[in-house]
């Protein structure tokens, strides 16, 4: 998975992992990497909590086209 | 006074109007309560009278009108009443009961002057309209519709319905974006008038604009704080109740105040009292979400760590165990070839000893079989030389004897005996003659005899008959 996930998906993902962890059914030679994604899980989950997405432009350019569409209808 | 021309009387304007007034007032001269819709308050700020518009409706139509005044001084009083009571001022759209004393100038005509609102009236009329939003939002089965709606796992973006310079927006800012665990939002203003009559156009406006971009939003937080606890019957209108029960992500409301809750607060996703606790509502979602991450990966921690704990602790016992093993193995095999080494020793002692006995025997056995040898030899070289002397002995006695016999020949034969006995050599050219043949006459003839040599010259040669 090279894309970064959603947080829904991140968290989802991270959840079964721990559940598969907590199950207790993991081997050592799973574990390194089943560790090193669940710690890009947390990363990404993390990342996502302080990180700000979202273009306030790119928000006011769609209202403005939208207000415009209704003047002209108006 | 009314002019007369021919067979009419003809009144001025002004004569007719005050007859009329003067009916009036003497036919309504007191007062009566009167129950009416104030369509229109019509304020004058600048005088403080109002001229309220007052109209029944039947069927959504206008059945009657009439223009009211209100004066400065009951305007301020039965508005405090009415912000007292209702916590609401008088506005536009109330129900309200009125008692009024019929006036009539003649310039503004007829209207009616109102002297008293009873506020108890209009807040059961505004508790009236209120439930029958409720009860129209049931019917419409979308009551619950907004609340029913699912929040993102972590709604960051938030569409903000409020005014920028308002406590309660600032109020909300503060812990949106300086909350202590560092979470950071995505929000945007869309200003509009948040109580008062126009806050219902205002605020439905602004959501049908956010529906437009709705996709780059998790919710919608209406906001307002500071503003008193008046106003706020918008917010039990049916038109802007709707549009939020019916709107298409979740709409949480901080509207700030402590009486009833307003339909709109009721129906929305979530309702904090106050802006902060809505921003709180937000923060704690991060939270919701943070914490079982925060779980997870202090429990991946955990089991990782226990794991890895186990198969150390596993691989301990296996060196151990193998080490044990090992070692015990290593002594079995030390003592065993110990025990070799010994009986290795043993065996070669032996064997060394018994080569060493058969050898011993081969010894013994070799020198008597040597000495055996060398007896017979010696017996043998003893007989050989018993025979040898006596055959020599035996053959030298032989020798002398030949030899003593040759000796005495030999003596015999000597010339000088054989001289001495009377005999001579005769000796020519050198040789000794045997023959006359070797002479001839005139040679010299040298004849030696025993004791000297006669040398004589030759005459006569004769020749013996034999």
């Amino acid at each position: 998975m090279n894309e970064t996930p959603n947080y829904t998906a991140a968290f989802e993902e991270l959840q079964m992992l721990v559940a598969e962890i907590e199950e207790g059914e993991i081997s050592v030679d799973e574990l390194s990497d089943k560790v090193k994604r669940a710690a890009l899980l947390i990363k990404i989950c993390r990342n996502k909590l302080t990180a700000t997405e979202g273009d306030i432009n790119k928000v006011l350019k769609e209202l403005e086209a939208s207000d415009d569409i209704n003047d002209v209808l108006s | 006074m009314p002019e007369k021309t021919n067979d009419k009387t003809i009144y001025s304007l002004l004569e007719v109007t005050k007859s009329i007034q003067k009916t009036l007032s003497e036919r309504y001269a007191s007062a009566f309560w009167v129950k009416a819709e104030m369509n229109k308050l019509n304020h004058y700020p600048l005088s403080g009278h109002c001229y309220p518009d007052l109209i029944e409706k039947k069927n959504g139509k206008i059945i009657a009108e009439i223009r009211s005044t209100l004066w400065k001084d009951d305007y301020v009083r039965i508005n405090n009443l009415f912000l007292k009571v209702l916590k609401e001022p008088l506005k536009n759209g109330i129900s309200i009961l009125l008692s009024a004393k019929i006036m009539y100038d003649p310039v503004y005509g007829i209207s009616l002057r109102i002297l008293e609102i009873d506020p108890s009236f209009t807040m059961g009329e505004l508790e009236r309209e209120k439930q029958a939003t409720i009860e129209m939002l049931k019917q419409e089965g979308i009551y619950h519709s907004n609340r029913s709606l699912k929040i993102s796992l972590l709604p960051k973006k938030i569409a903000i319905i409020s005014v920028g310079t308002s406590k309660g927006y600032l109020d909300f800012m503060k812990i949106i974006e300086g909350n202590e665990f560092g979470y950071k939002f995505f929000h945007m203003l869309f200003p509009a008038l948040l109580q008062g009559e126009k806050a219902v156009e205002s605020i439905t406006a602004q959501l049908q604009r956010i529906n437009q971009v709705k996709e780059h939003f998790d919710v919608v937080a209406i906001v307002r704080g500071g503003g008193g606890e008046t106003g706020l019957t918008c917010y039990n209108h049916y038109r802007l109740a709707r549009e939020i029960a019916l709107f298409s992500i979740p709409v949480i409301t901080g509207i700030g105040h402590s009486t009833n809750e307003t339909v709109a607060e009721m129906i929305a996703f979530k309702n904090a009292i106050t802006p902060t606790d809505l921003a709180d509502f937000l923060i704690q979602k991060f939270n919701q979400f943070s914490l079982p991450v925060l779980k997870c990966q202090n429990l991946v921690a955990d089991k990782a760590r226990q794991v890895l704990k186990e198969e150390k602790l596993k691989l301990y016992n296996n060196v151990r165990y193998f080490r044990s093993v090992t070692g015990s193995i290593l002594i079995k095999n030390n003592a065993e070839i110990k025990g070799r080494q010994n009986s290795l020793l043993q065996s070669s002692a032996f064997l060394i000893r018994k080569e060493r006995e058969i050898q011993k025997s081969f010894l013994t056995r070799l020198t008597k079989t040597v000495s055996l040898f060398f007896c017979d030899i010696k017996a043998t070289i003893k007989l050989s030389k018993t025979k040898l002397s006596d055959r020599t002995i035996n053959f030298i006695h032989i020798e002398n004897v030949k030899v003593n016999h040759l000796e005495k020949n030999v003596r015999m034969m000597n010339p000088e005996n054989v001289l001495k006995r009377g005999y001579s050599i005769n000796i020519a050219n050198g040789k000794a003659v045997k023959s006359i043949l070797q002479i001839k006459d005139g040679e010299l003839l040298t004849i030696i005899t025993a004791d000297g040599k006669v040398v004589s010259k030759i005459n006569i040669i004769n020749q013996e008959e034999t």
